[in-house]
């Protein structure tokens, strides 16, 4: 019985996201009607050309893997009541230590090399989130601040480091020397860049679902993000427990940000990352913080963004556009009553 | 000596964005409503500035239409805060991403123009001599010579300041960011006094955006604002909402952003460095607030 509520729970789940999509879709036809685009013709392009073959399709898994971390990072820290904005900042982090582990360890075998390179970048990124964790929940220092200005702090350092101590000389662009070969992930399907790290994505979604579902740890965090004053008086370690959960925040995103290197770009670029962090933000909020509703959403987005380069070369149809679809499906899955948890937060945990 | 002058009165022409938007900062933190969404306010401010500007040919013209885009924007805002009970975090996140797409998106559409929009027809917004002020040896170089929205910011803290701590409206305002529901029992209209600090706060913050784009060069680029309204509320805490605190700390973060780059200059420092600086700092005297705080407490 438990199990068949908690499958419907999940269809329901995955319903709402695909009703609040559709919203958001409509609301973009609108803005390109007014400005004079044909938006069937824009959305035909966009949807035809993100899911037309195997290849396109792969293109789509491989936008999507990022930002099924990011969200998963935003989800876990969204469901604790606590509103982190820094899983962009650990995904800089952890891409560059992943890339400097790349191309430092050069004589390690692959079956080591990837596995420290991942191992590192999800410390850094855990470390990283765990000060402005530290800071809010022993000093109640808001964390909404600290962590959009600690973006800033990590993309400038990131930025920083391959443009002095780690510049590879007689690149036009601000990078890192390439990863070793035996550090890059497998491609899966060729000529698409879709590599193993999308394997590793899902398995982070399974992962994270079992933590938040089964382990005490879960339990613990959604009680904290129910009632933090009623979790604080029947015992549980509060500050402890957010402290954990922005470290996990910043494992998904230090390890998000390690994906793109060993699997797409092979090096670690200054200011390479669209705003994957702040797209997780919106897919967290979609899905309403259920990992395997963020899988869902994040999988839409890939869509979206996979097809939306095409939808701009062939309808001048700026690609912009999606963020303005983006800010509506924020708006319209924020009205949700689900989003109670958050409502709370400004009166509750403070104290 | 000319040195210093100049790098006073950089501070003061680039502390004007930010003080004016940290005033709307200031006045949705008094209520208990943190404005989020201010960096996209004065994004939008910054676009219809330099756009209408140039479509109308008169600088005014532009001036006017970002207080009103800005203003539209915080109706919607209030709106979803204030009736609808969305978050106010995800709403001002929302804002924020709605005007970066909705601007660059327009930038294509209307201009065919992809980052940045640079009209050749625009003047920016007139420069003040003072006169007698403008005679003084040392001040008359720092003070004199500023755009008008730079005075402006001035009165704007002035008029900020009064507003909250010297008529009943402000004191209605703190009394509904302290304790709403007391603020009702006691006949309060909370709703109005919410929305009035929120539409305030937007027209603020669409003078901000102006000052950003029309100011001093006349161009708007893509993420124009690129963090400033962050600043803002950095400042905000900074200044515990209090207008004139928060306008000091929007003065130091002018002063290094005037310093950073004469330092850069001089010094050949890395430039990513220095600009990382202001943020580090800002966190820094957040953990020193809420420490004091904290020990205060017990």
């Amino acid at each position: 019985m438990k199990h068949f509520s908690f499958w419907r729970n999940q269809f329901l789940e995955i319903l709402k996201i695909l009703v609040t999509l559709l919203v958001g879709l409509l609301m973009g036809a609108i803005v390109m009607q007014l400005s004079g685009k044909d938006w069937f013709q824009a959305y035909s392009a966009l949807f035809s050309s993100a899911l037309g073959n195997r290849v396109a399709i792969a293109n789509c898994l491989l936008a999507a893997t990022p930002l099924i971390f990011t969200g998963l990072g935003s989800a876990i820290a969204f469901r604790t009541g606590i509103f982190n904005v820094g899983v962009e900042g650990a995904l800089y982090l952890g891409a560059f230590a992943a890339a400097w582990v790349g191309f430092t360890f050069i004589t390690l075998p692959g079956w080591v090399l990837i596995p420290l390179c991942f191992l590192v970048a999800a410390v850094v990124g855990g470390v990283w989130s765990y000060v402005p964790g530290l800071m809010r929940a022993r000093l109640t220092v808001d964390e909404i601040v600290t962590t959009i200005l600690l973006n800033y702090v990590a993309i400038l350092f990131t930025s920083y480091l391959v443009n002095y101590p780690f510049k590879v000389p007689g690149m036009a662009n601000a990078m890192s020397a390439q990863v070793a070969q035996q550090a890059q992930l497998t491609r899966l399907m060729p000529p698409s860049q879709l590599n193993t790290g999308f394997l590793i994505a899902i398995l982070a979604t399974v992962v994270i679902a079992f933590i938040m579902r089964y382990l005490n740890l879960g339990f613990e965090l959604r009680s904290v993000g129910d009632n933090p004053i009623f979790a604080k008086w029947v015992g549980m370690p509060v500050q402890i427990i957010i402290e954990k959960v922005m470290f996990i925040s910043g494992v998904l995103g230090g390890v998000a940000g390690a994906v793109q290197v060993l699997g797409v770009h092979y090096r670690f670029a200054a200011n390479f990352s669209p705003g994957f962090g702040f797209t997780g933000i919106t897919i967290a909020l979609l899905a309403h913080n259920s990992p395997i509703g963020v899988l869902f959403a994040a999988l839409l987005f890939g869509v979206l963004r996979s097809g939306s380069a095409t939808m701009e070369l062939f309808t001048d149809v700026p690609r912009d556009l999606i963020r303005i679809l983006e800010a509506t499906v924020i708006f319209f899955a924020a009205m949700d009553f689900s989003l109670s948890w958050l409502r709370r937060r400004r009166d509750g945990i403070h104290h | 000596m000319e040195f210093i002058t100049n790098v006073l009165f950089s501070t003061l022409r680039v502390s004007t964005p930010l003080i004016l938007a940290a005033m709307a900062g200031a006045l949705s933190k008094q209520v208990n409503l943190l404005n989020i969404a201010l960096e996209g306010l004065m994004l939008i401010g910054a676009f219809s500035a330099v756009i209408f500007a140039s479509v109308f040919g008169n600088v005014w013209y532009g001036l006017l239409m970002a207080v009103l885009s800005s203003l539209v924007l915080s109706i919607i805002f209030a709106i979803f805060v204030i009736d609808l009970r969305v978050n106010l975090i995800v709403a001002g996140l929302a804002i924020n991403i709605l005007t970066l797409g909705l601007t660059a998106y327009l930038l294509v559409v209307l201009f065919d123009a992809r980052g940045a929009f640079i009209p050749n027809n625009v003047v920016g917004l007139p420069k003040f001599i003072i006169p007698g002020l403008d005679a003084l040896p040392f001040l008359g170089k720092v003070l004199s010579g500023h755009g008008v929205l730079v005075y402006f910011s001035w009165l704007a803290v002035l008029l900020t300041h009064l507003l909250l701590y010297h008529t009943p409206y402000g004191l209605h305002l703190r009394a509904v960011g302290e304790h709403k529901e007391a603020a009702k029992t006691a006949g309060i209209a909370v709703k109005r006094i919410e929305y009035l600090s929120i539409l305030l706060g937007g027209v603020l913050a669409g003078l901000a955006g102006a000052q950003l784009s029309v100011g001093d060069l006349t161009l708007f680029n893509e993420n124009m604002t690129n963090g400033r309204g962050f600043i803002a509320l950095a400042a905000v805490f900074f200044g515990n909402a209090n207008p004139g605190i928060t306008a000091v700390g929007c003065l130091l973060f002018g002063l290094f952003e005037a310093l950073q780059f004469r330092v850069q200059i001089m010094t050949g420092m890395p430039p990513q460095l220095l600009q990382m600086l202001p943020y580090l700092i800002v966190v820094t005297i957040l953990i020193v607030i809420s420490t004091r705080k904290k020990m205060q407490k017990g």
